[in-house]
Protein backbone atom coordinates (compact mmCIF):
# COMPACT_ATOMS: atom_id res chain seq x y z
CA UNK A 1 0.00 0.00 0.00
CA UNK A 2 0.78 3.41 -0.36
CA UNK A 3 2.13 5.36 2.42
CA UNK A 4 -1.58 7.55 2.83
CA UNK A 5 -4.21 5.35 4.07
CA UNK A 6 -7.06 4.03 1.86
CA UNK A 7 -5.08 4.62 -1.39
CA UNK A 8 -4.25 1.43 -3.44
CA UNK A 9 -1.15 0.63 -4.77
CA UNK A 10 -1.11 2.50 -8.35
CA UNK A 11 -0.40 -1.06 -10.23
CA UNK A 12 -3.40 -2.99 -8.16
CA UNK A 13 -5.89 -0.35 -9.29
CA UNK A 14 -4.39 -0.60 -12.58
CA UNK A 15 -4.69 -4.70 -12.76
CA UNK A 16 -8.17 -3.80 -11.02
CA UNK A 17 -9.80 -1.76 -13.95
CA UNK A 18 -8.38 -4.17 -16.58
CA UNK A 19 -9.84 -7.18 -15.27
CA UNK A 20 -13.05 -5.53 -13.89
CA UNK A 21 -13.73 -4.17 -17.84
CA UNK A 22 -12.73 -7.65 -19.38
CA UNK A 23 -15.11 -9.32 -17.07
CA UNK A 24 -17.53 -6.78 -17.23
CA UNK A 25 -17.58 -7.70 -20.80
CA UNK A 26 -17.39 -11.01 -21.17
CA UNK A 27 -19.87 -11.62 -18.88
CA UNK A 28 -21.84 -9.08 -20.10
CA UNK A 29 -24.89 -11.07 -21.31
CA UNK A 30 -25.24 -13.88 -18.48
CA UNK A 31 -27.98 -12.82 -15.58
CA UNK A 32 -25.66 -12.65 -13.04
CA UNK A 33 -23.74 -10.23 -14.17
CA UNK A 34 -25.20 -7.36 -12.62
CA UNK A 35 -24.36 -8.90 -8.86
CA UNK A 36 -21.13 -9.27 -10.47
CA UNK A 37 -20.89 -5.12 -11.03
CA UNK A 38 -22.75 -4.76 -7.67
CA UNK A 39 -19.83 -6.69 -5.74
CA UNK A 40 -16.99 -4.91 -7.51
CA UNK A 41 -18.84 -1.57 -6.65
CA UNK A 42 -18.79 -3.06 -3.02
CA UNK A 43 -15.13 -4.07 -2.98
CA UNK A 44 -14.08 -0.61 -4.40
CA UNK A 45 -16.11 0.83 -1.61
CA UNK A 46 -14.27 -1.08 1.33
CA UNK A 47 -11.47 -0.45 -0.27
CA UNK A 48 -11.13 3.58 -0.14
CA UNK A 49 -12.56 4.49 -3.03
CA UNK A 50 -15.53 5.98 -2.25
CA UNK A 51 -15.00 9.57 -3.18
CA UNK A 52 -14.43 8.31 -7.44
CA UNK A 53 -17.54 5.66 -6.20
CA UNK A 54 -20.05 8.25 -5.42
CA UNK A 55 -18.64 10.51 -8.60
CA UNK A 56 -19.31 7.78 -11.20
CA UNK A 57 -22.50 6.15 -9.29
CA UNK A 58 -24.93 8.74 -11.37
CA UNK A 59 -23.38 9.17 -14.74
CA UNK A 60 -23.34 5.33 -15.01
CA UNK A 61 -27.00 4.67 -14.36
CA UNK A 62 -27.80 7.52 -16.57
CA UNK A 63 -25.40 7.05 -19.88
CA UNK A 64 -26.16 3.40 -18.92
CA UNK A 65 -29.94 3.58 -18.98
CA UNK A 66 -29.54 5.04 -21.88
CA UNK A 67 -27.74 2.75 -24.00
CA UNK A 68 -30.00 0.28 -22.65
CA UNK A 69 -32.88 2.51 -23.14
CA UNK A 70 -31.73 2.86 -26.87
CA UNK A 71 -30.69 -0.95 -27.59
CA UNK A 72 -34.53 -2.13 -26.50
CA UNK A 73 -36.52 0.24 -28.24
CA UNK A 74 -33.81 -0.88 -31.31
CA UNK A 75 -33.76 -4.90 -31.18
CA UNK A 76 -36.97 -5.13 -29.10
CA UNK A 77 -34.68 -7.84 -26.44
CA UNK A 78 -34.33 -7.15 -23.05
CA UNK A 79 -31.29 -9.34 -22.89
CA UNK A 80 -29.33 -6.97 -25.23
CA UNK A 81 -30.44 -4.17 -23.16
CA UNK A 82 -29.18 -5.65 -20.03
CA UNK A 83 -25.70 -6.58 -21.95
CA UNK A 84 -25.84 -2.83 -22.72
CA UNK A 85 -26.29 -1.59 -19.05
CA UNK A 86 -23.58 -4.38 -18.15
CA UNK A 87 -20.92 -3.12 -20.58
CA UNK A 88 -21.45 0.21 -19.71
CA UNK A 89 -21.19 -0.13 -15.70
CA UNK A 90 -18.27 -2.52 -16.63
CA UNK A 91 -16.44 0.69 -18.01
CA UNK A 92 -17.57 3.29 -15.62
CA UNK A 93 -16.39 0.72 -12.70
CA UNK A 94 -12.89 0.15 -14.82
CA UNK A 95 -12.35 4.17 -14.03
CA UNK A 96 -12.76 3.96 -10.39
CA UNK A 97 -9.44 2.75 -9.53
CA UNK A 98 -7.77 5.31 -12.09
CA UNK A 99 -9.66 8.19 -10.05
CA UNK A 100 -8.51 6.94 -7.17
CA UNK A 101 -5.02 7.20 -7.91
CA UNK A 102 -3.08 10.38 -8.42
CA UNK A 103 -1.03 11.00 -11.46
CA UNK A 104 2.20 12.00 -8.50
CA UNK A 105 1.51 8.35 -6.90
CA UNK A 106 1.54 6.92 -10.31
CA UNK A 107 4.24 8.41 -11.44
CA UNK A 108 6.29 7.62 -7.52
CA UNK A 109 5.38 3.99 -8.46
CA UNK A 110 6.93 3.96 -11.70
CA UNK A 111 9.89 5.49 -10.55
CA UNK A 112 10.43 3.13 -7.98
CA UNK A 113 10.22 0.41 -10.94
CA UNK A 114 12.68 2.66 -12.61
CA UNK A 115 10.58 2.85 -15.69
CA UNK A 116 12.57 5.88 -17.68
CA UNK A 117 12.02 9.16 -16.18
CA UNK A 118 10.74 11.00 -20.05
CA UNK A 119 7.84 8.41 -19.30
CA UNK A 120 7.14 9.37 -15.91
CA UNK A 121 7.52 13.47 -16.42
CA UNK A 122 5.41 12.73 -19.60
CA UNK A 123 2.62 10.71 -17.64
CA UNK A 124 2.42 13.15 -14.86
CA UNK A 125 2.05 16.44 -17.12
CA UNK A 126 0.02 14.93 -19.04
CA UNK A 127 -2.28 14.38 -16.50
CA UNK A 128 -1.71 16.81 -14.46
CA UNK A 129 -2.12 19.51 -16.95
CA UNK A 130 -5.55 19.10 -17.99
CA UNK A 131 -7.69 21.05 -15.23
CA UNK A 132 -4.90 23.91 -16.70
CA UNK A 133 -5.35 23.48 -20.50
CA UNK A 134 -9.19 23.28 -19.33
CA UNK A 135 -8.56 27.14 -18.28
CA UNK A 136 -6.83 28.12 -21.27
CA UNK A 137 -9.38 26.33 -23.54
CA UNK A 138 -11.78 28.91 -21.62
CA UNK A 139 -9.56 32.15 -21.88
CA UNK A 140 -9.18 31.75 -25.95
CA UNK A 141 -12.82 31.73 -25.84
CA UNK A 142 -13.42 34.35 -23.51
CA UNK A 143 -10.75 36.60 -26.07
CA UNK A 144 -12.92 35.19 -28.73
CA UNK A 145 -15.97 36.71 -27.23
CA UNK A 146 -14.39 39.92 -26.50
CA UNK A 147 -13.15 40.60 -30.30
CA UNK A 148 -16.58 39.20 -31.57
CA UNK A 149 -14.43 36.31 -33.30
CA UNK A 150 -18.03 35.12 -33.90
CA UNK A 151 -19.37 31.11 -34.03
CA UNK A 152 -16.92 27.96 -33.11
CA UNK A 153 -19.00 26.32 -35.60
CA UNK A 154 -17.25 27.97 -38.87
CA UNK A 155 -13.83 26.26 -39.75
CA UNK A 156 -12.49 29.29 -40.80
CA UNK A 157 -12.63 30.89 -37.15
CA UNK A 158 -12.18 27.79 -35.23
CA UNK A 159 -8.79 27.26 -36.40
CA UNK A 160 -7.45 31.34 -36.74
CA UNK A 161 -9.34 32.52 -33.83
CA UNK A 162 -9.34 29.34 -31.51
CA UNK A 163 -6.63 26.60 -32.82
CA UNK A 164 -3.96 29.38 -33.57
CA UNK A 165 -3.68 31.12 -30.36
CA UNK A 166 -4.52 27.75 -28.41
CA UNK A 167 -1.40 26.19 -29.71
CA UNK A 168 0.67 29.69 -29.39
CA UNK A 169 -0.36 29.61 -25.75
CA UNK A 170 0.52 26.00 -25.37
CA UNK A 171 3.84 26.25 -26.44
CA UNK A 172 4.73 29.48 -24.53
CA UNK A 173 3.24 27.50 -21.59
CA UNK A 174 5.84 24.54 -22.76
CA UNK A 175 8.59 26.39 -23.15
CA UNK A 176 8.32 27.85 -19.30
CA UNK A 177 7.33 24.73 -17.53
CA UNK A 178 10.70 22.69 -19.64
CA UNK A 179 12.77 25.60 -17.37
CA UNK A 180 11.21 25.28 -14.49
CA UNK A 181 11.66 21.53 -14.32
CA UNK A 182 15.31 22.02 -15.40
CA UNK A 183 15.73 24.24 -12.95
CA UNK A 184 14.40 22.43 -10.55
CA UNK A 185 17.11 19.90 -11.38
CA UNK A 186 15.21 17.73 -13.91
CA UNK A 187 17.55 15.60 -15.86
CA UNK A 188 16.73 12.85 -18.55
CA UNK A 189 20.34 11.39 -18.56
CA UNK A 190 19.95 8.59 -16.07
CA UNK A 191 21.16 10.49 -13.33
CA UNK A 192 20.27 8.76 -9.34
CA UNK A 193 17.56 10.53 -7.84
CA UNK A 194 15.29 10.35 -4.70
CA UNK A 195 12.12 9.22 -4.61
CA UNK A 196 9.48 11.07 -2.32
CA UNK A 197 7.02 8.92 -0.54
CA UNK A 198 7.84 5.61 -2.16
CA UNK A 199 4.15 3.79 -3.05
CA UNK A 200 4.72 -0.12 -1.46
CA UNK A 201 2.04 -2.97 -2.47
CA UNK A 202 0.97 -4.48 1.14
CA UNK A 203 -1.66 -7.08 2.40
CA UNK A 204 -4.15 -4.82 1.67
CA UNK A 205 -3.50 -4.33 -1.76
CA UNK A 206 -3.10 -7.97 -2.32
CA UNK A 207 -6.30 -8.85 -0.28
CA UNK A 208 -8.22 -6.27 -2.65
CA UNK A 209 -6.65 -7.85 -5.52
CA UNK A 210 -7.38 -11.31 -4.25
CA UNK A 211 -11.28 -10.10 -3.90
CA UNK A 212 -11.57 -9.12 -7.43
CA UNK A 213 -9.67 -12.14 -8.91
CA UNK A 214 -11.90 -14.49 -6.49
CA UNK A 215 -15.39 -13.05 -7.73
CA UNK A 216 -14.62 -12.82 -11.46
CA UNK A 217 -13.20 -16.68 -10.89
CA UNK A 218 -17.09 -17.31 -8.95
CA UNK A 219 -18.49 -16.01 -12.34
CA UNK A 220 -16.56 -18.09 -14.46
CA UNK A 221 -17.62 -21.14 -12.76
CA UNK A 222 -21.44 -20.44 -11.74
CA UNK A 223 -21.33 -19.67 -15.69
CA UNK A 224 -20.04 -22.86 -16.16
CA UNK A 225 -21.89 -25.17 -14.22
CA UNK A 226 -25.93 -23.19 -15.50
CA UNK B 1 39.69 53.64 -21.76
CA UNK B 2 38.21 51.66 -18.35
CA UNK B 3 34.77 51.46 -19.79
CA UNK B 4 36.42 49.51 -22.82
CA UNK B 5 38.58 47.16 -20.74
CA UNK B 6 34.97 46.58 -18.89
CA UNK B 7 33.14 45.62 -22.52
CA UNK B 8 35.84 43.69 -23.81
CA UNK B 9 35.91 41.75 -20.85
CA UNK B 10 32.23 41.37 -20.84
CA UNK B 11 31.97 39.98 -24.44
CA UNK B 12 35.32 37.54 -23.88
CA UNK B 13 32.65 36.34 -20.70
CA UNK B 14 29.68 35.73 -23.49
CA UNK B 15 32.09 34.10 -25.70
CA UNK B 16 32.72 31.92 -23.29
CA UNK B 17 29.48 31.24 -21.76
CA UNK B 18 28.30 30.07 -25.49
CA UNK B 19 31.40 28.48 -26.36
CA UNK B 20 30.56 24.69 -27.52
CA UNK B 21 31.16 22.66 -24.54
CA UNK B 22 32.83 19.31 -25.44
CA UNK B 23 29.81 16.53 -24.48
CA UNK B 24 27.87 19.53 -23.23
CA UNK B 25 24.77 18.87 -25.45
CA UNK B 26 24.96 15.42 -24.85
CA UNK B 27 24.17 16.11 -20.85
CA UNK B 28 20.63 16.90 -21.70
CA UNK B 29 19.85 14.37 -23.96
CA UNK B 30 18.51 10.96 -22.50
CA UNK B 31 17.54 7.94 -24.92
CA UNK B 32 16.08 8.48 -28.87
CA UNK B 33 17.88 12.33 -28.24
CA UNK B 34 14.96 13.41 -26.60
CA UNK B 35 14.96 16.85 -24.51
CA UNK B 36 13.25 18.32 -21.48
CA UNK B 37 11.79 20.29 -23.48
CA UNK B 38 10.46 17.95 -26.31
CA UNK B 39 9.27 15.78 -23.47
CA UNK B 40 7.03 18.22 -21.80
CA UNK B 41 5.62 19.81 -25.08
CA UNK B 42 4.95 16.29 -26.45
CA UNK B 43 2.90 15.63 -23.00
CA UNK B 44 1.07 18.92 -23.24
CA UNK B 45 -0.03 17.66 -26.70
CA UNK B 46 -1.07 14.80 -25.37
CA UNK B 47 -3.03 16.58 -22.12
CA UNK B 48 -4.84 18.29 -25.21
CA UNK B 49 -5.60 15.41 -26.90
CA UNK B 50 -6.86 13.52 -23.74
CA UNK B 51 -9.10 17.08 -22.91
CA UNK B 52 -10.71 17.03 -26.30
CA UNK B 53 -11.46 12.91 -26.67
CA UNK B 54 -12.99 13.07 -23.11
CA UNK B 55 -16.47 12.62 -24.36
CA UNK B 56 -14.92 8.89 -25.98
CA UNK B 57 -16.72 6.75 -23.31
CA UNK B 58 -20.34 8.57 -24.70
CA UNK B 59 -19.53 6.98 -28.47
CA UNK B 60 -18.08 3.90 -26.89
CA UNK B 61 -21.27 1.66 -27.42
CA UNK B 62 -23.03 2.97 -30.27
CA UNK B 63 -23.16 0.14 -32.47
CA UNK B 64 -21.68 1.39 -35.72
CA UNK B 65 -18.17 0.12 -36.43
CA UNK B 66 -15.71 3.09 -36.37
CA UNK B 67 -18.07 5.41 -34.68
CA UNK B 68 -14.83 6.23 -32.10
CA UNK B 69 -12.70 6.74 -34.75
CA UNK B 70 -14.88 9.29 -36.14
CA UNK B 71 -15.71 11.50 -32.75
CA UNK B 72 -11.58 10.84 -32.34
CA UNK B 73 -9.71 11.25 -36.03
CA UNK B 74 -9.19 14.71 -36.06
CA UNK B 75 -7.80 15.35 -32.53
CA UNK B 76 -5.62 12.45 -32.93
CA UNK B 77 -4.23 13.26 -36.28
CA UNK B 78 -4.01 17.32 -35.85
CA UNK B 79 -1.91 17.40 -32.35
CA UNK B 80 0.41 14.35 -32.98
CA UNK B 81 0.94 15.93 -36.23
CA UNK B 82 1.94 19.79 -34.24
CA UNK B 83 4.20 17.54 -32.46
CA UNK B 84 6.26 15.64 -34.64
CA UNK B 85 6.20 18.67 -36.75
CA UNK B 86 8.29 20.33 -33.71
CA UNK B 87 9.81 17.25 -32.83
CA UNK B 88 11.33 15.73 -35.35
CA UNK B 89 12.86 12.45 -33.76
CA UNK B 90 11.74 8.72 -33.95
CA UNK B 91 9.71 8.16 -31.21
CA UNK B 92 7.85 11.26 -30.84
CA UNK B 93 4.73 9.96 -31.88
CA UNK B 94 5.11 6.54 -29.35
CA UNK B 95 5.75 8.90 -27.30
CA UNK B 96 2.77 10.94 -27.43
CA UNK B 97 0.44 7.60 -27.61
CA UNK B 98 2.09 6.38 -24.25
CA UNK B 99 1.23 9.86 -22.73
CA UNK B 100 -2.32 10.24 -24.35
CA UNK B 101 -3.21 6.63 -23.24
CA UNK B 102 -2.61 6.50 -20.01
CA UNK B 103 -6.42 7.10 -18.69
CA UNK B 104 -7.07 4.47 -21.63
CA UNK B 105 -5.58 1.94 -19.51
CA UNK B 106 -8.00 2.39 -16.97
CA UNK B 107 -11.10 2.93 -19.32
CA UNK B 108 -10.20 0.53 -22.15
CA UNK B 109 -6.90 -1.45 -22.21
CA UNK B 110 -7.04 -2.96 -25.42
CA UNK B 111 -7.34 0.40 -27.18
CA UNK B 112 -4.28 1.52 -25.28
CA UNK B 113 -2.40 -1.34 -26.49
CA UNK B 114 -4.20 -1.01 -29.79
CA UNK B 115 -2.49 2.86 -30.18
CA UNK B 116 0.67 2.18 -28.80
CA UNK B 117 1.10 -0.33 -32.05
CA UNK B 118 -0.54 1.68 -34.54
CA UNK B 119 1.99 4.43 -33.07
CA UNK B 120 4.77 2.22 -33.95
CA UNK B 121 3.50 0.75 -37.29
CA UNK B 122 2.82 4.34 -38.40
CA UNK B 123 6.56 5.66 -37.35
CA UNK B 124 7.99 2.81 -38.71
CA UNK B 125 6.53 3.01 -42.17
CA UNK B 126 7.20 6.94 -42.37
CA UNK B 127 10.47 6.76 -41.50
CA UNK B 128 11.25 3.26 -43.98
CA UNK B 129 9.77 5.98 -46.71
CA UNK B 130 11.20 9.07 -45.81
CA UNK B 131 14.15 8.18 -43.77
CA UNK B 132 13.81 10.57 -41.09
CA UNK B 133 11.25 13.50 -39.87
CA UNK B 134 13.07 16.25 -41.51
CA UNK B 135 10.51 16.66 -44.53
CA UNK B 136 6.73 17.65 -43.78
CA UNK B 137 5.58 14.09 -46.18
CA UNK B 138 7.11 12.22 -43.09
CA UNK B 139 4.99 14.12 -40.58
CA UNK B 140 2.41 14.16 -42.71
CA UNK B 141 1.88 10.30 -43.49
CA UNK B 142 2.86 9.58 -40.07
CA UNK B 143 0.05 11.06 -38.24
CA UNK B 144 -2.15 10.47 -41.33
CA UNK B 145 -2.18 6.65 -40.97
CA UNK B 146 -1.82 6.52 -37.17
CA UNK B 147 -5.36 6.26 -35.88
CA UNK B 148 -7.12 4.78 -39.21
CA UNK B 149 -4.39 2.00 -38.61
CA UNK B 150 -6.13 0.99 -35.41
CA UNK B 151 -9.59 0.07 -38.04
CA UNK B 152 -8.10 -3.44 -38.36
CA UNK B 153 -7.30 -3.60 -34.79
CA UNK B 154 -10.76 -2.85 -33.73
CA UNK B 155 -12.50 -5.19 -36.47
CA UNK B 156 -10.19 -8.19 -34.72
CA UNK B 157 -11.72 -7.19 -31.38
CA UNK B 158 -15.00 -7.54 -32.40
CA UNK B 159 -14.49 -10.93 -33.64
CA UNK B 160 -13.28 -12.04 -30.65
CA UNK B 161 -16.17 -10.26 -27.90
CA UNK B 162 -18.81 -10.44 -30.01
CA UNK B 163 -22.20 -8.42 -29.55
CA UNK B 164 -24.37 -5.50 -31.31
CA UNK B 165 -21.13 -4.12 -33.05
CA UNK B 166 -20.25 -7.63 -35.10
CA UNK B 167 -23.81 -8.18 -35.36
CA UNK B 168 -23.72 -4.54 -37.53
CA UNK B 169 -20.33 -5.25 -38.62
CA UNK B 170 -20.92 -8.90 -40.43
CA UNK B 171 -24.82 -7.36 -42.01
CA UNK B 172 -24.32 -3.74 -43.04
CA UNK B 173 -20.55 -4.36 -45.05
CA UNK B 174 -21.12 -0.86 -46.69
CA UNK B 175 -21.29 0.94 -44.02
CA UNK B 176 -18.34 -0.36 -41.86
CA UNK B 177 -16.37 0.41 -45.63
CA UNK B 178 -18.21 3.91 -45.49
CA UNK B 179 -16.69 4.98 -42.25
CA UNK B 180 -13.32 3.28 -42.77
CA UNK B 181 -13.17 5.90 -45.73
CA UNK B 182 -14.51 8.59 -43.65
CA UNK B 183 -11.77 8.05 -40.76
CA UNK B 184 -8.77 7.85 -43.49
CA UNK B 185 -10.15 11.22 -44.94
CA UNK B 186 -10.97 12.91 -41.26
CA UNK B 187 -7.08 11.66 -40.27
CA UNK B 188 -5.64 12.94 -43.43
CA UNK B 189 -7.38 16.15 -43.14
CA UNK B 190 -6.55 16.56 -39.21
CA UNK B 191 -2.92 15.81 -40.17
CA UNK B 192 -2.78 18.19 -43.26
CA UNK B 193 -4.35 20.71 -40.57
CA UNK B 194 -1.29 20.11 -37.93
CA UNK B 195 1.53 21.07 -40.32
CA UNK B 196 -0.22 23.59 -41.62
CA UNK B 197 -0.65 25.06 -38.18
CA UNK B 198 3.17 24.69 -37.70
CA UNK B 199 4.22 25.68 -40.80
CA UNK B 200 2.18 28.99 -40.04
CA UNK B 201 3.75 28.97 -36.29
CA UNK B 202 7.35 28.56 -37.40
CA UNK B 203 6.69 31.35 -39.96
CA UNK B 204 5.92 33.48 -37.16
CA UNK B 205 8.84 32.80 -34.69
CA UNK B 206 6.59 30.88 -32.29
CA UNK B 207 7.47 26.96 -32.53
CA UNK B 208 11.23 26.72 -32.87
CA UNK B 209 12.76 23.54 -33.43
Amino acid sequence: MSADKNILYPLTGLLSAIAILLSGLVFAKEPLCPALLAGFLLWLLLFGCYRACLRVLLPMLLVGGAFAGITYAASGDGQSALGMMNRTAAVFLAVIPGMSITPVQMTRCLSSLRAPRAVTLGMLIALSFVPLLTLEIRRVREAMVTRGAGSLLSPQILYRAFLIPLITRLVNISDTLSLSVETRGFTLDGKAYSIYHLQRFCLKDGLYILGILAGIAGMAVAVCTQ
Amino acid sequence: MENKNLTDTLLENTRQENAPVQGGTQKKRSVLGFQTKDVVFLAILSAVILVTSAFMPLLLHIPVFGIIQIGLGLQFSLFPAIGVAKVRKPGSLVFMSVCSGVVLLFMNTVMFFCLLVCALIAEVVALLIFRSYERDGACFLACAIYFPLSLPFLYAWYQIMGGTVLAYVNSIWWVTALMSLAVVALCCLGSYLGIRISRELKKSGVLKK
